[in-house]
Protein backbone atom coordinates (compact mmCIF):
# COMPACT_ATOMS: atom_id res chain seq x y z
CA UNK A 1 0.00 0.00 0.00
CA UNK A 2 1.18 3.50 -0.05
CA UNK A 3 3.03 3.16 3.62
CA UNK A 4 6.61 5.22 2.17
CA UNK A 5 4.26 7.26 -0.14
CA UNK A 6 2.81 10.82 1.70
CA UNK A 7 1.11 11.89 -1.15
CA UNK A 8 -1.97 10.15 -0.55
CA UNK A 9 -1.90 11.26 3.00
CA UNK A 10 -5.27 13.17 3.76
CA UNK A 11 -3.46 16.39 4.22
CA UNK A 12 -2.67 16.74 1.36
CA UNK A 13 -4.35 19.42 -0.55
CA UNK A 14 -5.74 18.43 -3.93
CA UNK A 15 -3.21 18.65 -6.80
CA UNK A 16 -2.77 21.97 -8.55
CA UNK A 17 -1.34 22.13 -12.10
CA UNK A 18 -0.10 25.39 -11.69
CA UNK A 19 0.46 26.53 -15.68
CA UNK A 20 -1.26 25.54 -18.74
CA UNK A 21 2.22 24.37 -19.93
CA UNK A 22 2.94 22.31 -17.01
CA UNK A 23 -0.69 20.43 -18.08
CA UNK A 24 0.18 20.20 -21.59
CA UNK A 25 3.63 18.83 -20.70
CA UNK A 26 1.97 16.40 -18.70
CA UNK A 27 -0.38 15.19 -21.31
CA UNK A 28 2.47 15.14 -24.16
CA UNK A 29 4.67 12.87 -21.85
CA UNK A 30 1.50 10.68 -20.98
CA UNK A 31 1.20 10.06 -24.72
CA UNK A 32 4.05 8.07 -24.76
CA UNK A 33 3.36 4.59 -25.12
CA UNK A 34 5.48 1.61 -24.48
CA UNK A 35 4.24 -0.77 -26.66
CA UNK A 36 6.44 0.23 -30.05
CA UNK A 37 9.51 1.77 -28.19
CA UNK A 38 12.31 -0.99 -27.64
CA UNK A 39 12.98 -2.68 -24.81
CA UNK A 40 15.10 -1.48 -21.75
CA UNK A 41 18.39 -2.87 -20.73
CA UNK A 42 18.83 -4.43 -17.28
CA UNK A 43 22.49 -4.60 -16.78
CA UNK A 44 23.42 -2.51 -12.94
CA UNK A 45 27.08 -1.88 -13.45
CA UNK A 46 29.13 -2.89 -10.09
CA UNK A 47 31.46 -0.32 -8.15
CA UNK A 48 34.46 -1.72 -6.81
CA UNK A 49 35.12 -1.12 -4.34
CA UNK A 50 31.64 0.18 -2.86
CA UNK A 51 31.56 3.57 -2.02
CA UNK A 52 29.79 5.08 0.81
CA UNK A 53 26.86 7.07 -0.32
CA UNK A 54 26.94 11.16 0.77
CA UNK A 55 23.71 11.56 3.09
CA UNK A 56 20.92 14.23 2.48
CA UNK A 57 17.60 15.47 3.87
CA UNK A 58 15.05 16.63 1.04
CA UNK A 59 11.55 17.42 1.07
CA UNK A 60 8.78 14.71 0.18
CA UNK A 61 5.55 15.75 -1.55
CA UNK A 62 4.07 17.28 1.61
CA UNK A 63 7.24 19.35 2.58
CA UNK A 64 8.39 16.98 5.69
CA UNK A 65 12.19 15.83 5.48
CA UNK A 66 13.66 12.96 4.83
CA UNK A 67 17.30 11.93 4.93
CA UNK A 68 18.84 9.08 3.38
CA UNK A 69 20.49 7.93 6.88
CA UNK A 70 16.89 6.91 7.72
CA UNK A 71 16.95 3.86 5.33
CA UNK A 72 20.09 2.96 7.26
CA UNK A 73 19.64 -1.44 7.59
CA UNK A 74 17.59 -1.25 4.05
CA UNK A 75 18.92 -2.05 0.78
CA UNK A 76 18.38 1.17 -1.30
CA UNK A 77 17.12 1.94 -4.98
CA UNK A 78 18.05 5.50 -5.18
CA UNK A 79 17.11 6.83 -8.32
CA UNK A 80 17.48 10.12 -9.74
CA UNK A 81 15.08 11.42 -12.65
CA UNK A 82 12.34 14.19 -13.73
CA UNK A 83 8.77 13.48 -15.59
CA UNK A 84 10.13 15.47 -18.80
CA UNK A 85 12.31 12.11 -19.29
CA UNK A 86 10.78 9.73 -21.13
CA UNK A 87 13.33 6.38 -20.02
CA UNK A 88 12.78 7.58 -16.67
CA UNK A 89 8.81 7.63 -17.59
CA UNK A 90 9.34 3.44 -18.60
CA UNK A 91 11.30 2.70 -16.38
CA UNK A 92 9.30 3.75 -13.01
CA UNK A 93 6.72 0.54 -12.98
CA UNK A 94 9.22 -1.74 -13.15
CA UNK A 95 10.52 -0.39 -9.65
CA UNK A 96 7.34 -0.09 -8.44
CA UNK A 97 6.95 -3.90 -9.20
CA UNK A 98 10.33 -4.52 -7.89
CA UNK A 99 9.30 -2.47 -4.62
CA UNK A 100 6.01 -4.53 -4.20
CA UNK A 101 8.33 -7.68 -4.19
CA UNK A 102 10.99 -7.15 -1.94
CA UNK A 103 10.12 -4.25 0.17
CA UNK A 104 8.96 -6.37 2.97
CA UNK A 105 12.72 -8.17 2.83
CA UNK A 106 14.60 -4.96 3.09
CA UNK A 107 14.30 -3.07 -0.05
CA UNK A 108 13.32 0.66 -0.16
CA UNK A 109 13.25 2.98 -3.70
CA UNK A 110 13.89 6.36 -2.80
CA UNK A 111 12.92 8.42 -6.09
CA UNK A 112 14.87 11.86 -6.10
CA UNK A 113 13.37 14.11 -8.53
CA UNK A 114 15.09 16.85 -9.95
CA UNK A 115 13.96 20.64 -10.62
CA UNK A 116 10.42 20.34 -10.33
CA UNK A 117 7.22 20.93 -8.81
CA UNK A 118 5.63 18.56 -6.63
CA UNK A 119 2.06 19.29 -7.80
CA UNK A 120 3.03 18.05 -11.14
CA UNK A 121 5.06 15.36 -10.20
CA UNK A 122 1.48 14.42 -8.16
CA UNK A 123 -0.28 14.75 -11.25
CA UNK A 124 1.83 12.51 -13.11
CA UNK A 125 2.24 9.93 -10.60
CA UNK A 126 -1.04 9.48 -10.34
CA UNK A 127 -1.87 9.12 -14.18
CA UNK A 128 0.83 5.93 -14.22
CA UNK A 129 -0.03 2.41 -14.91
CA UNK A 130 1.06 1.66 -12.06
CA UNK A 131 1.31 4.53 -8.69
CA UNK A 132 4.29 4.52 -7.34
CA UNK A 133 4.55 4.08 -3.23
CA UNK A 134 7.34 4.80 -2.40
CA UNK A 135 8.99 8.02 -1.51
CA UNK A 136 9.42 10.57 -3.72
CA UNK A 137 11.64 13.59 -2.84
CA UNK A 138 12.57 16.30 -4.54
CA UNK A 139 16.11 18.11 -5.15
CA UNK A 140 14.93 21.24 -6.52
CA UNK A 141 18.16 22.63 -7.31
CA UNK A 142 20.12 19.54 -7.90
CA UNK A 143 22.29 19.70 -5.22
CA UNK A 144 21.89 15.69 -4.57
CA UNK A 145 22.88 14.83 -7.87
CA UNK A 146 25.80 17.38 -8.18
CA UNK A 147 27.27 15.03 -4.69
CA UNK A 148 26.41 12.09 -6.37
CA UNK A 149 28.02 12.90 -9.87
CA UNK A 150 24.53 12.19 -11.64
CA UNK A 151 25.57 12.87 -15.70
CA UNK A 152 22.30 12.35 -17.28
CA UNK A 153 18.94 10.94 -16.39
CA UNK A 154 17.96 8.50 -14.96
CA UNK A 155 20.45 7.62 -12.84
CA UNK A 156 20.06 4.66 -10.18
CA UNK A 157 22.37 3.27 -7.70
CA UNK A 158 21.78 -0.13 -5.38
CA UNK A 159 23.02 0.43 -1.73
CA UNK A 160 23.64 -2.13 0.78
CA UNK A 161 21.91 -2.22 4.38
CA UNK A 162 25.11 -0.01 5.71
CA UNK A 163 24.60 2.80 3.17
CA UNK A 164 27.60 1.33 0.56
CA UNK A 165 26.95 2.42 -3.50
CA UNK A 166 27.43 -1.45 -4.83
CA UNK A 167 25.71 -0.89 -8.67
CA UNK A 168 24.76 1.69 -10.71
CA UNK A 169 23.06 2.35 -13.97
CA UNK A 170 23.02 5.27 -15.88
CA UNK A 171 19.74 5.72 -18.42
CA UNK A 172 16.92 3.73 -18.25
CA UNK A 173 16.35 0.37 -17.24
CA UNK A 174 14.02 -2.79 -16.44
CA UNK A 175 14.40 -3.20 -12.46
CA UNK A 176 12.02 -6.30 -12.52
CA UNK A 177 14.39 -8.23 -14.50
CA UNK A 178 16.12 -11.57 -13.09
CA UNK A 179 19.16 -9.57 -13.33
CA UNK A 180 18.48 -6.78 -11.14
CA UNK A 181 16.57 -9.22 -8.79
CA UNK A 182 20.05 -11.16 -8.24
CA UNK A 183 22.09 -8.26 -7.58
CA UNK A 184 19.17 -7.14 -4.42
CA UNK A 185 18.86 -11.15 -3.37
CA UNK A 186 22.68 -11.04 -2.98
CA UNK A 187 22.32 -7.45 -0.66
CA UNK A 188 19.39 -8.42 1.01
CA UNK B 1 -0.09 31.54 -23.23
CA UNK B 2 1.34 32.66 -26.49
CA UNK B 3 0.63 30.28 -29.82
CA UNK B 4 3.80 30.03 -30.27
CA UNK B 5 4.19 28.29 -27.17
CA UNK B 6 1.13 25.90 -27.92
CA UNK B 7 2.78 25.19 -30.94
CA UNK B 8 6.17 24.22 -29.25
CA UNK B 9 4.31 21.82 -27.16
CA UNK B 10 2.66 19.89 -29.59
CA UNK B 11 5.94 19.51 -30.97
CA UNK B 12 7.02 18.70 -27.88
CA UNK B 13 5.19 15.47 -28.11
CA UNK B 14 6.48 14.62 -31.44
CA UNK B 15 9.95 15.25 -30.27
CA UNK B 16 9.42 12.83 -27.16
CA UNK B 17 7.88 10.58 -29.34
CA UNK B 18 10.70 10.50 -31.33
CA UNK B 19 13.53 10.58 -29.16
CA UNK B 20 11.63 7.59 -27.55
CA UNK B 21 12.11 5.56 -30.47
CA UNK B 22 8.17 5.26 -30.90
CA UNK B 23 7.16 6.43 -34.12
CA UNK B 24 7.54 4.35 -37.35
CA UNK B 25 9.44 6.99 -39.96
CA UNK B 26 11.15 6.77 -43.29
CA UNK B 27 14.50 5.19 -43.26
CA UNK B 28 17.64 5.84 -45.59
CA UNK B 29 21.25 5.02 -45.06
CA UNK B 30 24.18 6.73 -45.99
CA UNK B 31 27.60 6.17 -45.35
CA UNK B 32 26.73 4.12 -42.14
CA UNK B 33 24.65 6.61 -40.91
CA UNK B 34 20.90 5.92 -40.99
CA UNK B 35 18.51 8.72 -41.58
CA UNK B 36 15.36 8.79 -40.37
CA UNK B 37 12.49 11.49 -41.82
CA UNK B 38 8.88 12.09 -40.09
CA UNK B 39 6.47 12.57 -42.84
CA UNK B 40 4.26 13.93 -39.89
CA UNK B 41 6.75 16.22 -38.46
CA UNK B 42 9.38 17.08 -40.93
CA UNK B 43 11.85 16.17 -38.36
CA UNK B 44 15.01 14.60 -39.16
CA UNK B 45 17.65 12.70 -37.35
CA UNK B 46 20.84 10.51 -37.73
CA UNK B 47 21.36 7.45 -36.27
CA UNK B 48 25.70 5.86 -36.35
CA UNK B 49 26.21 2.51 -34.72
CA UNK B 50 29.86 1.41 -34.63
CA UNK B 51 33.34 0.34 -32.77
CA UNK B 52 31.36 0.41 -29.85
CA UNK B 53 29.40 3.75 -29.70
CA UNK B 54 25.37 4.09 -30.92
CA UNK B 55 24.75 7.77 -31.30
CA UNK B 56 21.58 9.06 -32.55
CA UNK B 57 20.92 13.29 -33.46
CA UNK B 58 17.37 14.53 -34.19
CA UNK B 59 16.56 17.76 -35.24
CA UNK B 60 15.27 19.97 -31.87
CA UNK B 61 12.92 23.07 -33.16
CA UNK B 62 13.64 26.16 -31.54
CA UNK B 63 9.37 26.58 -30.87
CA UNK B 64 10.12 23.07 -28.42
CA UNK B 65 13.18 24.36 -26.90
CA UNK B 66 10.86 27.61 -25.40
CA UNK B 67 8.26 25.92 -24.18
CA UNK B 68 10.28 23.24 -22.46
CA UNK B 69 11.99 25.72 -20.64
CA UNK B 70 9.23 27.87 -20.19
CA UNK B 71 7.64 25.09 -18.67
CA UNK B 72 10.49 24.21 -16.05
CA UNK B 73 9.88 28.13 -15.09
CA UNK B 74 12.98 28.93 -16.84
CA UNK B 75 13.75 32.92 -17.81
CA UNK B 76 13.06 34.08 -21.34
CA UNK B 77 17.11 34.58 -21.32
CA UNK B 78 18.04 30.81 -21.00
CA UNK B 79 15.74 29.15 -23.28
CA UNK B 80 16.37 31.85 -25.75
CA UNK B 81 20.00 31.58 -25.19
CA UNK B 82 19.30 27.61 -26.36
CA UNK B 83 16.42 28.08 -29.14
CA UNK B 84 18.62 30.65 -31.49
CA UNK B 85 20.90 27.97 -31.87
CA UNK B 86 21.22 24.98 -33.77
CA UNK B 87 20.05 21.67 -31.21
CA UNK B 88 19.95 18.48 -31.74
CA UNK B 89 18.48 15.50 -29.52
CA UNK B 90 21.44 13.58 -28.96
CA UNK B 91 21.02 9.86 -27.62
CA UNK B 92 24.84 8.70 -26.92
CA UNK B 93 24.87 4.46 -26.12
CA UNK B 94 27.74 2.28 -25.09
CA UNK B 95 26.90 -0.71 -27.32
CA UNK B 96 30.32 -2.32 -26.72
CA UNK B 97 31.58 -4.99 -23.75
CA UNK B 98 34.11 -2.11 -21.80
CA UNK B 99 33.72 1.32 -20.51
CA UNK B 100 33.08 3.60 -23.21
CA UNK B 101 34.19 7.88 -22.29
CA UNK B 102 33.76 10.81 -24.65
CA UNK B 103 34.87 14.21 -24.19
CA UNK B 104 31.88 16.83 -25.84
CA UNK B 105 35.21 19.15 -25.41
CA UNK B 106 36.70 16.85 -28.06
CA UNK B 107 34.31 17.25 -30.69
CA UNK B 108 34.03 19.68 -33.33
CA UNK B 109 31.71 20.70 -35.93
CA UNK B 110 32.24 21.69 -39.69
CA UNK B 111 30.32 23.93 -42.01
CA UNK B 112 30.77 24.27 -45.49
CA UNK B 113 33.74 25.84 -45.75
CA UNK B 114 35.71 23.95 -43.54
CA UNK B 115 36.58 25.40 -40.76
CA UNK B 116 36.28 23.32 -37.02
CA UNK B 117 34.48 25.09 -34.18
CA UNK B 118 33.56 23.45 -31.23
CA UNK B 119 30.46 22.74 -29.26
CA UNK B 120 29.24 24.48 -26.25
CA UNK B 121 29.77 21.98 -23.63
CA UNK B 122 27.25 21.04 -20.69
CA UNK B 123 29.67 22.74 -18.05
CA UNK B 124 30.12 26.15 -20.23
CA UNK B 125 26.04 26.10 -19.98
CA UNK B 126 25.92 25.51 -16.84
CA UNK B 127 28.41 28.36 -15.61
CA UNK B 128 26.63 30.75 -17.60
CA UNK B 129 23.08 29.22 -15.75
CA UNK B 130 24.31 29.61 -12.62
CA UNK B 131 25.85 33.02 -12.92
CA UNK B 132 22.55 34.03 -13.64
CA UNK B 133 21.16 32.75 -10.82
CA UNK B 134 19.40 29.69 -12.63
CA UNK B 135 20.04 26.00 -10.84
CA UNK B 136 18.39 23.96 -13.66
CA UNK B 137 21.16 21.50 -14.59
CA UNK B 138 19.67 19.25 -16.53
CA UNK B 139 18.67 19.15 -20.98
CA UNK B 140 22.21 19.70 -22.12
CA UNK B 141 24.23 16.63 -23.32
CA UNK B 142 26.11 15.38 -20.07
CA UNK B 143 30.14 16.36 -21.61
CA UNK B 144 32.20 13.67 -20.02
CA UNK B 145 30.99 11.01 -18.83
CA UNK B 146 32.35 7.32 -19.21
CA UNK B 147 29.63 4.88 -19.65
CA UNK B 148 30.09 1.41 -18.66
CA UNK B 149 28.29 -1.27 -20.43
CA UNK B 150 24.76 -0.87 -20.97
CA UNK B 151 24.80 2.94 -20.45
CA UNK B 152 23.33 5.28 -22.13
CA UNK B 153 22.48 8.93 -22.15
CA UNK B 154 20.54 11.86 -23.92
CA UNK B 155 20.50 15.73 -24.14
CA UNK B 156 21.00 18.50 -26.54
CA UNK B 157 23.95 19.13 -28.39
CA UNK B 158 24.01 22.97 -29.50
CA UNK B 159 25.96 24.63 -32.06
CA UNK B 160 26.27 28.46 -32.74
CA UNK B 161 24.65 28.05 -36.37
CA UNK B 162 21.57 29.53 -37.68
CA UNK B 163 18.32 27.71 -38.09
CA UNK B 164 18.52 25.14 -41.18
CA UNK B 165 22.34 25.18 -41.35
CA UNK B 166 23.99 22.14 -43.02
CA UNK B 167 27.03 21.04 -41.16
CA UNK B 168 28.75 18.08 -40.27
CA UNK B 169 30.20 17.02 -36.71
CA UNK B 170 33.02 14.78 -35.57
CA UNK B 171 33.06 12.61 -33.14
CA UNK B 172 35.73 11.06 -30.80
CA UNK B 173 35.61 8.62 -28.38
CA UNK B 174 37.64 6.30 -27.17
CA UNK B 175 36.90 2.27 -25.05
CA UNK B 176 39.56 0.87 -23.20
CA UNK B 177 42.28 3.50 -24.05
CA UNK B 178 41.51 2.96 -27.87
CA UNK B 179 40.40 6.17 -29.78
CA UNK B 180 37.74 6.35 -32.22
CA UNK B 181 36.37 9.04 -34.97
CA UNK B 182 33.76 9.78 -37.42
CA UNK B 183 32.31 12.17 -39.15
CA UNK B 184 28.49 12.67 -39.67
CA UNK B 185 28.25 14.65 -42.69
CA UNK B 186 25.66 17.06 -43.78
CA UNK B 187 23.25 17.13 -40.88
CA UNK B 188 20.06 19.84 -41.06
CA UNK B 189 19.79 22.03 -37.91
CA UNK B 190 16.14 22.13 -37.84
CA UNK B 191 14.68 24.95 -39.70
CA UNK B 192 13.32 28.12 -38.22
CA UNK B 193 9.95 28.36 -37.41
CA UNK B 194 7.05 29.84 -39.94
CA UNK B 195 6.68 32.89 -37.45
CA UNK B 196 10.57 34.14 -37.18
CA UNK B 197 10.77 33.79 -40.85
Amino acid sequence: MKKFCPIWNVRRRPSMIRSVPALLLLLLACTVGAADLPPLGHKMNSISPPLAAPDFTLPDMDGETHSLSEFRGKVVMLNFWATWCPPCRREMPSMQRLYEKYSERGLVVVAVNQFEDPDLVFEFTGRLSLEPTFPILFDRESRVSEQYKVKGLPTTYLLDREGRIHYRAIGGREFDHPDVEALIEGLL
Amino acid sequence: MGRHVLKGLQRLGVVLLLVAGGVQPLWAADGGVTIKNDPETGTKSWKFAGNGLDIELIQVPPDFIRASYSARGLPPSVSEAVATRCVFGTIVRNVSDSPLSYRVADWRYMKADGVELPIKTKTEWLEEWHGMGVRFSWSILADDPTFAVGDWIQGFTTMAEPHGSRLSLKLVWSIEGKRYEKVLSNLECAPAPEHDS
